[in-house]
């Protein structure tokens, strides 16, 4: 049975005017535009989780009256997002989870410079050289070991040691992670590619435990399901909290590669201020908001991060910053990723 | 009230023409029936009308306004023309008031031009129902109800009675045919029963391979058909060879006066099973029975000529001591009609099928 | 069209740019063969598994004399509340060792098979009983019967399920990449977090989209002519049930071991993990705001998908031909992308052409019924397939124009087509998360977007209530779902 034409047509008019209605409909009305400087708010688009920086950012409005738009999505998500988005994107800050996000964006030109009487209150280890980004808290790269699994005198020396043939089977690794990466990076920074693609394939070799996420990792380590893995430090102040005790109350202990090994890089969480809001004071007052005493107690309090400021002191449960045997690498060049991205492809860790 | 008229109405799907050029005129206030074969286009001629389908050459007035062909198509909507489907197509989600006052203004749904043609179809009382609470024939009175109820130009019904048993057919048709004239509506029914289209409507049109092949009269239609296939389509027919000398056709069953002027020379003539009597004296041909087939009210007999010819007659008093394989003497009674050429020599033409004809296989 | 277009549109020009050389690097590789294969085979392994489990289901519960088979047909259609990421971590939390393609497999399996049950039963009810009584009649078996007739008549339904199920796999995030079964939308998200390559990712999007045509090219060819079995006239009659005797016990345990797979694990885990934490969700205000966000903005997805899918749906059952079927097929590709590329595109069309909707409710509605037109379009077509055209066209002959035809037959007749369509989307819509993290307005936290926040720090306890909120939620319009598929109706078949 055939339609009738007119009412085929009909039906292809209604379709239409749904889709004008929808594009034309109510719009704008919950999206102000936040681009206007000096309007007591911002839009900050957080890789950073709502959990872990949601008190500092109320903080931040209670002691200066500027409202935080935030918006929370993974840290790669909202790179993907910002530079999609492009010069028209409603955001005015960045704040990552690493330094390879903001250095991805920056590549494209969308961080204004920051000025230099903010970036000068960071080590330039914590900094991008061009000043278009600034590291707010660090974290170190650890092994995860369950003592009763690995007694501290067996711990290896150095994080290349692990593609041994004693730990077959035994270290967990989550390579789809940003701070894997990072690692990854400073491996051919520090040694060359040879050296890390070597490394990877060794890893591979070994019969890794691969997990999504760090949290994963130290929780499998902590209950005994894997020996070792390779985490970021604070991730045992994660845990520890989530289970209602402190992170030395933890089975897991943490073991720093001693001696300036690769394997002790030390990575940063950051800001970057969007083109846009260059000249926005609410926008600067953030950053420095970041930098200041309260902010970096905070992580080191509550997020268990290190501070980056030199006078605030780190976490409890770690050695300070100051004291690890941090290897040289330069953060700067943490965003030669896509090189990193396809050694890791291709080294069978991911899919 | 209004008069419609096709003319030279064409349509075809893809590479079958469903209509080839069909001429047809319905009275106004009156029952046409477009009486055809499955596939002879009635279907098609029924939905022509209607305006759902576009016509490819010709075109239809109504009391005189072109409504389709050359170049127009008047919307179904604004045709005024209004259809009982086959199967009632009652809105199942609507009462039977709702659907009866479907194709009125807000105005005259309140008035009770509602209870009006639900009485006319004999349901008064039964608006509150739903459609799915009545019976077939409830739902197809209802159906015709609501095809009245906004004063069509035109009513088209589709084979309206096709899906209900017997019995309750032949009172429904009859109760509809009086519905439609009560209200003084012009319709169009369509139908491959011929005993419906005979026994209700005003005017017969015969529809075959999309052509009209004949109008008139029920009485014309059975009595003067058109060709020998009308003749056997119609009714049951007995088609017979025969010689026309002085208007009189020599045939199998003797000579037969014929109806009208035809000149002398070999002819088909047509001869009705119920012209065939049981009858003694001068004139009378001997036959064998071969069958005997009651039907209550009459009864069909086949028999054989001396010749081999096989007829059939058609017997009143069914109850008449036939007995199988005896021999019986039969006259034909009234004229019969001729036939110019001996389409189908020696022989009855078997009737077309259809469910209300009881055949005689 | 347009919103299924986009992302089309999207991948093109972002693939465009990546330029010939790139693509093939990217695409020329044994990895992306061997994803390719995993996809498709996770595809198939998870599609006869829910086939085989829906109509297994579907035909306990309508066809034979179970005991509380009512009951067990609610049982049987929850999962559809059940986010793949929940019950995969769930699972996981159970079972810290699971992972790979057969746990993927399992997991898939037990949240989409109610997307086979549901037409399926619906089928069982509407099919004619007399087709079976002439088989057995004709002197077939039970079971000849059952295969020759019953599955014939299912088939239909079977298949729609089916393909929903296939392209629900290709597309789902949660479950491969919590149990690490690497498959092409985890690369694809692997690729987004890897060094934040969008065009790695995209190129390998348009090889979904190039799976996804096979897919629905195979299912359209299998399509047979007069696939759509009506049933004329005549009173409905209610089916006949099979008297299961002492097979009866067995057929419980099995439906009671799915239940406890499907439902009982994932909520025994997430209890454990609430016990176990310290952690606490936001205040009650909170959660209300994130449970009212979860509601308004999957009910505007759900409106909008479903005036988009009206006259997609009602062109799809009344205009049938290649047009038609090219615009349903369309329909169905954004349908296999990831969450996270429809998000993308969605941004960029934002961005570029409707920037007043950026980070709005609406764009979030629109990326809803990007992502879920096909399921509100198989519903309308299905329930307006079933709706006679000759009452469209005996209600024009009464005057009545194509509008009003429209408005006061057409309408009410498909409404409850629209029903279930508009509660399958509000349903998955309650559970999509990607595309969700990318285009909610800014500041704007749903029910998902908040489990995700707990889990990705490991505050298990602070997400609990709010899976909890979203799972019973979602069970709302799953219930009636169940309703309209006739497995609550009363009306009891006769001895058989």
């Amino acid at each position: 049975m055939h339609l009738h034409r007119r009412t085929t047509t009909v039906l292809l008019a209604a379709s239409v005017l749904t889709l004008g209605l929808a594009a034309c409909g109510s719009g704008g009305t919950d999206s102000t535009d936040p681009g206007k400087p000096d309007d007591k708010q911002i839009t900050i688009y957080s890789g950073r989780n709502e959990q872990l920086v949601k008190p500092l950012l109320e903080k931040f409005t209670e002691q200066t009256g500027i409202t935080v738009r935030p918006r929370y999505a993974s840290t790669a998500q909202l790179a993907a997002q910002l530079v999609e988005e492009g010069e028209k994107s409603p955001a005015d800050v960045f704040f990552a989870q690493d330094a390879g996000a903001l250095g991805a964006v920056a590549k494209r030109g969308m961080f204004s410079t920051l000025p230099e009487a903010t970036t000068a209150k960071v080590p330039q280890t914590y900094r991008a050289g061009t000043g278009q980004w600034v590291g707010v808290s660090a974290r170190a790269r650890v092994l995860a070991y369950n003592p009763d699994l690995v007694p501290a005198d067996q711990l290896p020396k150095s994080v290349f040691d692990l593609t041994g043939p004693q730990w077959k089977g035994k270290v967990a690794l989550a390579p789809t992670n940003a701070s894997f990466q990072a690692f990854v990076t400073a491996i051919r920074v520090q040694h060359g590619d040879a050296r890390a693609e070597e490394f990877l394939a060794g890893l591979k070799a070994n019969d890794p435990q691969i997990r999504e996420g760090n949290v994963k990792i130290v929780e499998d380590v902590n209950s005994g399901i894997v020996p070792v893995g390779l985490v970021n430090h604070y991730y045992l102040g994660e845990v520890a909290k989530e289970q209602g005790t402190t992170p030395d109350g933890l089975k897991v202990k943490l073991h720093f590669f001693p001696g300036g090994d690769t394997g002790a890089l030390v990575n940063v969480a950051g800001v970057g201020v969007l083109n846009r809001s260059a000249s926005d004071p609410d926008v600067q007052k953030f950053v420095d908001f970041l930098l200041g005493t309260e902010a970096q107690t905070y992580f080191a309090e509550q997020t268990f991060e290190y501070p980056v400021v030199t006078d605030v002191h780190g976490p409890a449960y770690v050695p300070p910053l100051a004291e690890l045997a941090v290897p040289e690498v330069d953060l700067n060049d943490l965003d030669t990723l896509d090189a990193t991205v396809t050694m890791i492809k291709n080294s069978g860790l991911v899919p | 009230m209004s008069n419609v008229v096709l003319s030279g109405v064409v349509k075809r799907y893809g590479r079958v023409t469903a209509l080839a050029g069909a001429d047809l005129s319905v009275p106004s206030g009156q029952l046409t029936a477009v009486l055809g074969p499955s596939g002879c286009g009635k279907t098609t001629l029924l939905r022509c009308l209607a305006g759902f389908e576009r016509l490819d050459a010709g075109e239809i007035r109504i009391d005189g306004t072109r409504v389709a062909g050359g170049g127009r198509h008047l919307p179904a909507h604004r045709r005024s023309i209004a259809v009982v489907p086959q199967e009632g197509a009652l809105f199942p989600h609507l009462s039977v008031a709702d659907n009866v006052g479907y194709g009125l203004d807000r105005a005259t749904r309140r008035s009770d031009r509602v209870e009006e043609v639900l009485a006319l179809v004999g349901l008064a009382g039964y608006g509150g129902r739903m459609p799915h609470q009545l019976s077939g024939g409830q739902q197809q009175r209802v159906a015709v109800a609501r095809a009245l109820a906004p004063r069509p130009s035109v009513v088209l019904l589709d084979e309206p009675f096709s899906a209900l048993d017997a019995g309750l057919r032949a009172g429904l048709r009859h109760d509809v045919r009086q519905a439609l004239r009560a209200d003084g509506a012009t319709g169009v029914l369509v139908t491959h029963d011929q005993g419906e289209a005979l026994s209700v409507a005003d005017q017969v049109v015969v529809l075959r391979d999309g052509r009209v092949i004949q109008a008139g009269s029920p009485t014309t239609v059975y009595r003067e058909p058109a060709d020998p296939w009308v003749a056997g389509f119609v009714g049951d027919a007995v088609l017979l060879p025969a010689v026309v000398e002085h208007g009189s056709a020599r045939t199998a069953l003797g000579v037969v006066p014929v109806a009208g002027a035809v000149t002398d020379g070999p002819v088909t003539v047509l001869v009705r099973p119920e012209q065939v009597r049981f009858a003694t004296g001068p004139g009378a041909i001997s036959a064998t029975v071969l069958r005997h087939d009651f039907h209550g009210h009459d009864a069909l007999v086949g028999l054989r000529l001396a010749d081999g010819t096989r007829i059939t007659a058609r017997i009143l008093d069914g109850d008449v001591a036939v007995s199988l394989g005896g021999e019986v003497t039969v006259h034909v009674d009234g004229a019969a009609r001729v036939f110019p050429c001996a389409e189908r020599p020696g022989g009855q033409v078997e009737p077309s099928t259809g469910p209300v004809h009881v055949g005689i296989s | 069209m347009a919103v299924a277009l986009t992302p089309l549109a999207y991948l093109a020009v972002r693939t465009g740019e990546a330029g010939g050389d790139r693509i093939l690097a990217e695409l020329w590789t044994e990895r992306v063969g061997l994803l390719a294969l995993r996809s498709l085979g996770l595809a198939a392994v998870v599609t006869t598994a829910c086939v085989l489990l829906g109509v297994g289901t579907a035909f306990l519960v309508i066809r034979t004399d179970l005991p509380g088979r009512r009951a067990f047909a609610v049982l049987a259609a929850l999962p559809l509340a059940v986010p793949t990421y929940i019950a995969a971590f769930a699972w996981v939390s159970a079972m810290p060792r699971l992972e790979g393609f057969w746990p993927a497999a399992l997991v898939l399996t037990l949240c989409s098979y109610p997307y086979v049950l549901l037409p399926v039963a619906a089928a069982l009810r509407g099919a004619d009983p007399a087709q079976e009584e002439v088989s057995r009649s004709l002197g077939r078996s039970g079971w000849q019967t059952f295969t020759a007739v019953t599955l014939r008549q299912i088939r239909p339904a079977t298949a729609a399920g089916a393909l929903l199920v296939a392209l629900y796999v290709l597309s789902d995030f949660g479950a491969v990449s919590i149990l690490r079964a690497d498959t092409f939308t985890r690369a694809i998200f692997v690729a987004f977090d890897l060094g934040f390559d969008r065009t790695g990712a995209l190129v390998l999007s348009s090889v979904l989209v190039v799976l996804t045509v096979l897919l629905l090219t195979g299912e359209t060819a299998t399509r047979r002519r007069g696939a759509r079995y009506a049933r004329l006239g005549g009173a409905r009659r209610a089916v006949s049930r099979l008297s299961l005797g002492p097979a009866r016990w067995p057929a419980m345990v099995a439906l009671v071991g799915v239940a406890g797979l499907a439902l009982g694990v994932p909520a025994v885990s997430l209890g454990r993990r609430l016990a176990a934490g310290v952690s606490r969700p936001g205040a009650l205000p909170e959660v209300l705001a994130a449970a009212g966000n979860s509601l308004t903005v999957s009910l505007a997805g759900a409106a909008l998908t479903m005036l988009l899918a009206l006259p997609l749906g009602l062109l799809a059952a009344r205009a049938p031909g290649p047009l038609t079927t090219v615009l349903d097929r369309l329909a169905y590709l954004a349908h296999a992308l990831p969450g996270v590329v429809i998000g993308l595109s969605l941004i960029f069309f934002g961005i570029n052409v409707a920037y007043p909707l950026y980070q709005t409710r609406w764009l979030l509605a629109l990326a809803y019924a990007t992502l879920f037109l096909p399921l509100a379009v198989g519903a309308v077509a299905g329930a307006a397939a079933q709706s006679p055209t000759g009452l469209e066209e005996v209600a024009r002959s009464l005057g009545r124009g194509p509008w009003t035809v429209l408005r006061t037959v057409t309408l009410p007749l498909t409404l409850p087509g629209i029903g279930a369509g508009a509660a399958l989307v509000f349903l998955t819509g309650m559970k999509e998360l990607p595309a969700t993290l990318l285009l909610r307005p800014t500041g704007t936290d749903t029910l998902a977007t908040e489990l995700w926040t707990s889990t990705a720090v490991g505050a298990y306890a602070a997400a609990a209530p709010y899976a909890a909120l979203l799972v019973a939620i979602s069970a709302l319009p799953t219930w009636l779902l169940v309703a309209r598929s006739g497995l609550l109706d009363k009306e009891d078949g006769g001895p058989s």
